[in-house]
């Protein structure tokens, strides 16, 4: 089979796992979770064939496949891996065995709708990652709601189902405007007869008019925004991560988010630069923003479900800093930071599930001195709070530091030329650093530390497939920390060619 | 024009009215037998694989110059009409076993028919009387709540006026053009003639009035909600549909320009806000779904805003999406004796664990009614609101899309209760209907093929 066609499969499995669990006969629950399983083990296993050969030197799409869909219309059936979305899918792929494997003790309501739904938002992830046609990538990005919005509705806490349509009405919300802008965008280019075309490739030829340009990017912006979530649009988060089950919070953290920022990577600042370069500045306060007001509100949280959730948008920040700060290894951290943030705040929102199987709840004054209650789980979750805090040798240093490093190389030169802020921005953007020192450590300490006691002891620590689960995350997060050269080789190209969007024709405006 | 091509021209009409007469027979032989239901259901199909076959030899004739003319488009819009009413019969074999029934479901299926061939004003009004008059019986037949009297009442008043309006509108165009050909109305848009103008907006008016525009709605939800299930089927689809391809019809493919732009921009948005609105308010399902197709009618005639062939292809792909899936949500409902109660968002509570395939189909049609990808529902909408945009309404096109983003919260809602909610104490036990899985099908196939190969049907538009 050419690689190509490994490339539909890795997108394909999720619905002939839906079937094949139609099929399976009622009330099969360890069938569907070994269906389910075997499912998402197969697009890692393929997932990781295709990410070695995925080769960073060649520009473009790889492995891609193209197929009219709607000929009428000019929409095409197309999907690649490129240096933007590669690492995504690698990511999502990775948490798809942890997710469902993290979900056999968590889930025993509607076994199969509930792996029906994981399988579903697997789908539609990829597919949004995968697309390169604008149509297509708008029908898996909306695709992703709905098995999230049951996800949230059906598995999730108390409040789960105001949490649920608070989150599917602002996303839909930000998505109904870039329809609008979408049709817009298609239809106002020149064509030369023939169906118009929604291919990505054809799309950021296109040049419009600085005015048009900046209510198109606002609109497209919005909706990633949304997404990521940036203050402040971020209200809907909190609450879908502390309704959303344990996979709902991992699918969320891991990689929902993550299709914000790369919208932005991959649409919204390509497909029109000029405004994204008008619309730099504030983004980028907004970014700092993030960092700072996310790292505050996650110190003051009594939920640990909740300084997790806070701490992601405070993460996310450096990812938006570093996507406008072109400077390439600004761009490169957010890249690595996207892939860090998937697996540390993943890995925590799972051993959060772990406990709350154990205690049956997430207020964090009822823990304290789990260290030595439960040994073995608090070793691996200090190893997740320091990479979250950034500890060097672990995959939060590698991304926060470049992005860091990358907002300042592109603030110094504008200092020198007079521009203050960007200086200040990027420096306050360090001041998130100790923050999150402060929040992580702070509650890691009340959370293992101090005296030992917990709800419902004794405790049982964790178990073959938990250690199993969590030293497979704890390994990518060293690995990326270590060596992170090999992820950085396959965006390289990715990362200049975003750059070179993002900077266009500076020095043409510059010239007389 | 010689009789036989008058019987292939007519074909799909011929077997309706077929059926009618052999229906009336078995009413006055008072045969008590599911005879009346394999018949309506044999003649239904047997009409609509006609018009499908007119359509698909490409016949074109007009067996009546000037009133009654053939067309593969004509053909495909009876196509549509009439495959859309045979889950609407499937459905009915639970809840009408009389051959009165069928015999006024056909003869209202004859007058859609009529309208889509219709060339001039006086084929126009015929058929949009055949059609109309016999659903003010209908609403009543089932007489299943003391409600449907006056539903029904409430219906024949409002559609008395929507008539009167229709034909004062047509003596303006008669007037100022001195012609009864619907070319009439086409030119009339395009006049600076008052008379002519006064006479086109009087016929919109009707056809809003008919298809429940804003503030011309109000008849709706009551007939929706006291009609039995089958019968609220077919207003909300085949009726539905047959005024807008009348409309379609009557505009053709021509411009709109002021005033007509404001009325068929202005009155349509408002229906897109307020029946979105409003349907969150809603406890009982059809009364919900009434407000639904309030707001669907306003993003049907939004599509006239955009000249041309997209328009026909906007208006077509949108009735054929929305109305196998509107079915398909009728199909799942649960049955029983109590309507009311079985009509109440309450009883919905829980229904995946009672029945999980009902629910799901429900949940399919809620999701495509909202237009979410990768439903029909979704193409549906982008198709109108390209049009809007590629005419140049930009702000138009951004109003209506926020518009049907509020009404995606009641579509959501009902599946909230279907799967996130238990069953309340003392919920009313729910059956199915026996054929209703037949009709699910009916509905669930074409709504699967055109949501994966949406251009397919496109390119036969």
């Amino acid at each position: 089979m050419s690689d190509a066609t490994l490339l539909n499969a890795v997108l394909w499995l999720p619905i002939a796992g839906v079937l094949g669990i139609a099929l399976l006969p009622r009330g099969s629950d360890a069938g569907t979770r070994a269906l389910s399983f075997a499912v998402v083990a197969a697009q890692l296993a393929l997932t990781a064939w295709l990410f070695v050969r995925f080769d960073g030197a060649v520009p473009g799409l790889q492995f891609e496949t193209r197929i009219p869909w709607i000929h009428a219309w000019g929409v095409e059936y197309r999907i690649g891996l490129d240096g933007f979305n590669v690492l995504l899918v690698a990511l999502t792929t990775f948490l798809g065995p942890l997710v469902v494997a993290g979900t056999v003790t968590a889930v025993r309501r509607d076994v199969e709708l509930f792996h029906a739904m994981l399988l579903l938002i697997q789908f539609a992830m990829l597919g949004a990652l995968l697309a390169q046609d604008l149509f297509l990538f708008y029908v898996f990005w909306e695709a992703m709601l709905i098995p999230m919005f049951l996800i949230i509705g059906i598995w999730g806490g108390e409040r789960r189902i105001y949490a649920t349509l608070k989150f599917v009405l602002y996303t839909a919300f930000g998505s109904i405007l870039m329809l609008a802008a979408l049709i817009y965008l298609v239809y106002s280019l020149p064509r030369t007869g023939g169906p118009p075309s929604f291919a990505f490739e054809d799309l950021y030829r296109s040049t419009l008019p600085a005015g048009v340009q900046n209510w198109l990017f606002a609109a497209f912006a919005l909706s990633f925004a949304i997404k990521v979530p940036i203050v402040p649009l971020h209200t809907w988060l909190p609450d879908a991560h502390v309704e959303a089950p344990t996979a709902g919070s991992v699918i969320l953290a891991g990689v929902l988010l993550k299709m914000g920022t790369y919208g932005f990577m991959k649409l919204g600042i390509p497909l029109f630069p000029v405004a994204a370069r008008y619309f730099t500045p504030a983004i980028m306060a907004l970014a700092v923003i993030s960092i700072l007001y996310g790292a505050c509100l996650a110190l003051v949280q009594t939920d640990i479900k909740k300084i997790i959730a806070y701490s992601s948008i405070s993460h996310l920040g450096y990812v938006m800093l570093g996507l406008v700060s072109a400077s390439l290894l600004g761009i490169q951290g957010a890249i690595i930071q996207m892939v860090s943030h998937g697996l540390v705040a993943g890995g925590l929102f799972l051993m959060v599930g772990m406990v709350y199987e154990r205690c049956h709840t997430r207020e964090l004054s009822d823990y304290g001195g789990l260290a030595r209650l439960l040994p073995v789980y608090s070793v691996f979750f200090m190893i997740l709070t320091l990479a979250s805090v950034g500890l060097p040798t672990t995959s939060g240093f590698t991304g926060e530091f470049m992005v860091l490093m990358g907002a300042f190389d592109a603030a110094w030169p504008q200092f020198q030329h007079g521009h203050v802020a960007p200086l200040v921005l990027s420096a306050s953007a360090v001041l998130g650093v100790v923050l999150g020192a402060w929040y992580m450590l702070w509650f890691a300490q009340r959370f293992l530390f101090g005296a030992a006691h917990a709800p419902h002891q004794p405790l049982a620590d964790l178990g073959r497939r938990e250690r199993l689960i969590l030293a497979a995350i704890v390994v990518a997060v060293f690995a990326i920390g270590l060596y992170p050269q090999p992820l950085l080789r396959k965006t390289e190209l990715a990362a200049r060619q975003y750059q070179e969007f993002l900077l266009g024709d500076r020095t043409a405006e510059a010239r007389p | 024009m010689s009789w036989q091509a008058v019987l292939m021209a007519m074909l799909p009409e011929h077997l309706l009215l077929g059926g009618i007469v052999a229906l009336l027979a078995l009413e006055i032989a008072s045969v008590r037998a599911r005879g009346a239901f394999t018949l309506a259901l044999f003649a239904t199909t047997a009409a609509a694989i006609a018009a499908l076959w007119l359509h698909a030899t490409g016949y074109t004739a007009a067996p009546f110059p000037d009133h009654y003319v053939v067309t593969p488009a004509a053909s495909l819009a009876k196509f549509v009409l009439l495959a859309l009413a045979v889950p609407v019969i499937l459905l009915s074999r639970d809840d009408f076993s009389d051959s009165r029934y069928f015999a006024l479901l056909l003869s209202s299926l004859y007058g859609a028919c009529l309208l889509t061939s219709s060339a001039s004003f006086q084929t126009l009004f015929l058929g949009l009387e055949i059609m109309s008059l016999p659903v003010y019986a209908l609403v009543l037949l089932g007489f299943q709540r003391p409600e449907s009297a006056e539903a029904a009442l409430k219906y024949l008043v409002l559609g008395g006026t929507a008539t009167a309006t229709f034909l004062l509108g047509a003596s303006f165009l008669y007037g100022a053009s001195g012609t009864l050909s619907i070319a009439a109305f086409a030119a009339a848009l395009g006049a600076t003639d008052p008379i002519a103008t006064t006479g086109a907006a009087l016929v919109v008016a009707a056809l809003f009035l008919k298809a429940a525009v804003v503030p011309l709605h109000a008849w709706a939800p009551d007939a929706y909600e006291t009609a039995s299930v089958p019968v609220t089927g077919y207003m909300a689809t085949v009726v539905k549909a047959a005024v807008l391809l009348t409309a379609l019809r009557l505009f053709g493919s021509a411009p709109v320009v002021q005033p007509v732009t404001a009325l068929v921009a202005i009155l349509p948005l408002a229906s897109m806000v307020w029946g979105n609105l409003a349907a969150i308010r809603q406890l009982s399902f059809r009364r919900m779904i009434a407000y639904s197709s309030i707001a669907h009618a306003g993003y049907l005639y939004f599509a006239f805003l955009g000249a041309g062939a997209g328009r026909y292809q906007a208006i077509m792909f949108y009735l054929a999406a929305y109305g196998v899936m509107t079915l398909l949500a009728f199909t799942a409902l649960p049955s029983g004796a109590d309507d009311a109660a079985h009509d109440r968002l309450q009883s919905f509570e829980g229904l995946f664990h009672r029945r999980p395939y009902a629910a799901l189909a429900i949940a399919l049609a809620m999701l495509s009614l909202a237009g979410l990808p990768p439903l029909p529902g979704f193409i549906a909408k982008f198709l109108i609101f390209r049009n809007v945009l590629a005419a140049g309404h930009t702000m138009l096109a951004v109003l209506g899309l926020v518009a049907s983003y509020l009404g995606l919260y009641f579509y959501l809602r009902v599946i909230q209760f279907m799967f996130m909610q238990g069953a309340a104490p003392g919920a009313v036990e729910d059956g199915s209907r026996r054929l209703a899985w037949v009709a699910g099908a009916v509905c669930l196939i074409p709504a699967i093929v055109i949501a994966i190969v949406p251009g397919w049907l496109l390119d036969r538009l």
